[in-house]
């Protein structure tokens, strides 16, 4: 076959009555050469996952124009019942969460199976046996042992070996890999983005990558389209998209991403949110939020066009697409106020912490897990300490202890010279309003039936003085603070972004002025974009507040940019701890080291890049 | 090997919830008001009648000691004698509750698969209009107790179109899969009150299954539609239909007062009536004991079937 293996034509698609419709995808084309891997950028609202199910035909409750050709057919005109011989033959699907994608009741040697049963016409045993070969396709150990048993027994990672397993059953042309490392530890996810590229190498498929790390996009794909609010606003080569963006929002993108390389500039954040899509603007759809727009851009629709001095392929949907890498000002170097180790003493102190989960008992023979395991750590005044480590490393449990949400079984926690109750409940007024919580997940922080109001002037009226007007006036402040302004007194949370209602949830922690605020993972359930103004605001009022931070995170490049010093936690253990700079240059333990390299960067790895030098059919 | 500590722990549990409730029903039997012995003697009697009649009976022991020697009776199969009858219970009990079975096994075996398949046909298109006609037909027959569901059967099936008897009347010893006509309107409205909470159940459980990720997996793996259903939505919506029909499995066997009693059939639920009206004080003990073991053993049987079905519980 000569065409290539996905051709997607003028794609719309739309969400709810048709004479008023959510425009969720705009007039979006791409192609995919039989072996090429393209990646689909975009942050959540863009679509992405969107038109990954539209290729599939799988789109529950919206309704799509356009054409998709799928290995010389156009899978928008196939009859229903038709599509079975498409799903799983000709395109296959690799997803988000593996775990949740798996059947829970079923061994997994048979959900593979089941489709070569279907789609090759096997008997039971060539089946099983093909199951058991893939398994061995994709590097799980024992295959054989595996297939017997279920999804819960198995780790993440090996979940998605399984999934991607499932998925090359019927050798398709086209595999769908659905921010297929998001939500993985950084580790798994390097050896699961070295399997796509050697499945590439050896099979030929063409890939569909979508993800909103462009890390991870850059690790796999040849292509790049970037997608904005439904929009395809830049596509070209990988390299050339990633590293000389001709588009603001790319750009922005690009300089909002934390590093662990370097520490030194200051996050540019994207200001605003995306535009509302049931009346998208008549012109360019990134203008309200884009520092260089003009009026021009709020009148006319940019077209993709090729920017000059580079390649055809490398397309644009920017009027300034020439001078936009120019017009747009990097984002100013800070001078991060430096440790200043060993002077005075340590704000908080949290010595031989310990916490075991399990008991043993009658009905319990297991050993009890150690999920803290004799932990002593200190934190200055006005300084962060980033506690880094990957899923089950106890990093949440050890912020939690120190809170006195969870209380330990050894070890004791002491702020300045005073030692604090192991309880939060048993803590002293004064004591709970100097240590703070933000939590991971913004949506479950918040009680979804108060106002901004009311959530703010709890924690005003608990830990300050002030009463009556007084309250709301300091409501305001700390709204302010935020970024937030005056008008959002009187929403409620389901009305908010979620960058927003974190920043609420930073406000509530910093309402009674605190000495210490405890940061679990607070940007790990946000946008690149929005991460970057939440990291600022953070830095922002430590440096206006003197407040220190526990910040917990299992991103390196987050931590990087926000701590004075880092802990590397594993097994309950902090195995190595330091200077950030440091640490991630020289590292000491193994550990630390395997973290470090397992993040995916900008650069290609060589392998992939002279593996195929596509030839871009446009 | 946890599945069969998990059984015998629950077997215990079984034990020591049977105990508790042989205390109880002894103990509430015991002080109700009114003295047994006058009611076995009516309101003729003289007090020297009544206070030889307890002696007889063991009533003026103290309530410990009473409670031993019923227990211990029990524990050798001994229920002791019916006021009412002066037979040992028993037997009669047996033979009553091997009609509550067959009773209740037929309405089971009729109604839990009845009630799932709706349940899942509803949950197919929520809100469709096969959904509005299962879920508005089996949520109106709730609304409806027993005994009117009851009475309109027996008004429409055997007075004004008479195919079947309206009394399921006959001996106690007589097989009741001998007239198997006899079985029809009971189990007929047995099964429509089992239609509306296990076909809910399911409904809403399979709404949430089908909408699962693992269930789009299959999809876009290009299985065909029915076998989804069938193969990979089935086995993980029926857990909380399960758990309902174990706690049916009590009922039917024990619960069944208002069925029976309106269709004279010879089960543990009249005799329990009887029993109560009659206050035949060793029988209803012994009755309510039999009805709470059936609830415990539908409990478990229900626990066994989901620790099979569900691969996350067995290891």
């Amino acid at each position: 076959m000569t065409g290539p293996t996905l051709n997607v034509r003028s794609l719309c698609i739309n969400y709810g009555p048709s004479a008023h419709p959510l425009r969720a995808v705009r007039d979006v084309s791409f192609q995919i050469a039989p072996g090429e891997a393209y990646g689909l950028i975009g942050e959540s609202g863009s679509g992405k996952s969107t038109i990954a199910f539209t290729i599939m035909r799988y789109l529950r409750g919206g309704h799509a124009d356009g054409q998709v050709w799928l290995a010389g057919q156009d899978v928008m005109r196939l009859p229903e019942a038709a599509l079975t011989q498409v799903r799983g033959r000709v395109a296959a699907m690799v997803y988000q969460d593996p775990m949740s994608a798996l059947n829970p009741s079923m061994r997994v040697g048979e959900q593979v199976a089941e489709a070569v049963r279907l789609h090759r016409g096997a008997d039971r045993a060539a089946a099983a046996a093909r199951a058991v070969e893939l398994f061995e396709r994709v590097h799980l150990p024992t295959p054989s042992d595996i297939a017997q048993r279920y999804a819960h027994q198995l780790s993440g990672g090996q979940q998605q070996r399984v999934v991607i397993a499932m998925a090359l059953a019927c050798d398709p042309k086209l595999l769908i890999m659905d921010e297929p490392t998001t939500g993985l530890d950084v580790t798994t996810e390097a050896v699961i983005l070295e399997l796509v590229r050697e499945l590439r190498r050896e099979t030929g498929v063409s890939v569909l990558f979508i993800s909103h790390n462009m890390g991870v996009i850059a690790q796999v794909c040849d292509r790049v389209g970037v997608l904005y609010a439904g929009q395809l606003v830049e596509e070209g080569r990988t390299v050339e998209v990633l590293h000389a963006p001709r588009h603001p929002y790319t750009i922005g993108l690009m300089r909002a991403m934390p590093q662990p390389g370097g520490a030194a500039h200051r996050l540019a954040s994207i200001p605003g949110r995306l535009p509302d899509l049931q009346d998208p603007p008549p012109g360019c759809v990134f203008a309200a939020r884009c520092e260089i727009a003009t009026d021009l851009c709020g009148d006319v629709m940019p077209a993709l066009l090729p920017a000059s001095g580079r390649e055809a392929s490398h397309g644009s949907r920017c009027h300034y697409r020439d001078e936009a890498e120019a017009l747009l000002p990097p984002p100013p170097l800070i001078a991060h106020g430096k440790a200043s180790l060993g002077a005075g003493a340590p704000l908080l102190e949290a010595v031989g912490l310990e916490k075991r989960f399990g008991r043993r008992s009658w009905l319990r023979r297991a050993a009890p897990v150690r999920a803290v395991h004799d932990v002593t750590l200190e934190i200055p005044p006005g300084q962060t300490l980033a506690v880094v480590g990957e899923s089950g490393s106890g990093k949440s449990t050890l912020a939690r202890c120190v809170a006195g949400l969870i209380v330990p079984d050894e070890g004791y926690v002491r702020l300045e010279e005073t030692r604090l109750a192991a309880q939060v409940g048993r803590r002293s007024r004064l004591q709970q309003r100097d240590v703070q919580f933000i939590f991971q997940n913004p949506d479950g922080a918040l009680n979804p039936h108060w106002t901004v109001k009311q959530l703010l002037s709890r924690p005003v009226q608990l830990y300050t003085d002030l009463r009556g007007d007084a309250v709301r006036r300091r409501v305001v402040d700390l709204l302010e603070m935020v970024n937030l302004g005056e008008r959002y007194l009187g929403r409620f949370p389901r009305e908010m972004s979620g960058g927003e209602k974190q920043r609420i949830g930073i406000a509530r922690a910093f309402a009674g002025n605190p000495r210490l605020v405890i940061c679990d993972e607070p940007t790990s359930a946000l946008d690149i974009s929005v991460q970057a103004s939440i990291l600022n605001e953070l830095i922002a009022l430590q440096a206006r507040h003197g407040t220190a931070y526990l910040f917990v995170s299992h991103d390196l490049g987050v931590v990087r940019h926000v701590a004075h010093r880092v802990a590397i936690m594993r097994h309950g253990r902090i195995v190595e701890a330091g200077d950030p700079a440091e640490v991630f240059e020289r590292p000491h333990d193994p550990y630390t080291r395997a973290l470090i390299d397992a993040i995916p960067t900008l650069v290609p790895p060589p392998a992939v890049a002279e593996a195929r030098v596509t030839q871009i059919v446009r | 090997m946890t599945a069969l500590v998990f059984i015998c722990r629950r077997l215990a549990l079984l034990l020591l919830v049977l105990a508790l409730v042989s205390i109880l029903t002894f103990a509430i039997v015991n002080v109700l008001p009114g003295d047994v012995a006058t009611a076995v003697l009516g309101d003729t009697s003289t007090p020297d009648q009544v206070q030889s009649v307890r002696i007889a009976m063991g009533l003026d022991q103290p309530l410990l000691v009473r409670y031993l020697h019923w227990i211990e009776g029990v524990l050798r199969g001994d229920f002791g004698a019916s006021l009412q009858y002066g037979r040992p219970i028993g037997p009669m009990l047996l033979g009553r509750l091997e009609n509550s079975a067959i009773l209740g096994l037929i309405t089971l075996a009729i109604g839990a698969p009845l009630a799932v398949g709706f349940g899942l046909v509803a949950a197919l298109r929520p809100g469709g209009w096969l959904d509005r006609v299962i879920s508005g037909f089996s949520v109106g027959t709730h609304a409806l107790p027993e005994y009117v569901i009851g009475l309109v059967a027996i008004l429409a099936f055997s007075i004004w179109w008479p195919l079947l008897p309206g009394s399921s009347l006959m001996d106690p010893s007589e097989n009741p899969l001998h007239r198997p006509e006899a079985l029809v309107l009971p189990v007929g409205v047995l099964v429509l009150g089992m239609l509306a909470v296990i076909g809910q159940l399911t409904r809403a459980s399979a709404i949430g299954v089908l909408a699962s990720a693992y269930i789009r997996t299959a999809v876009l793996k290009g299985v065909p539609y029915w076998r989804v259903v069938l193969r990979h939505a089935l086995p993980n919506l029926l857990p909380p239909a399960i758990a309902e029909i174990g706690m049916y499995f009590g009922y039917v066997i024990g619960g069944l007062v208002v069925v029976e009693t309106l269709f004279s059939y010879a089960g543990v639920g009249q005799m329990m009536t009887n029993a109560v009206a009659y206050r035949d004080v060793p029988t209803i003990q012994a009755a309510v004991l039999v009805v709470a073991a059936a609830y415990g053993v539908g409990n478990l049987l229900a626990d066994v079937v989901a620790l099979l079905t569900n691969p996350r519980l067995r290891t």
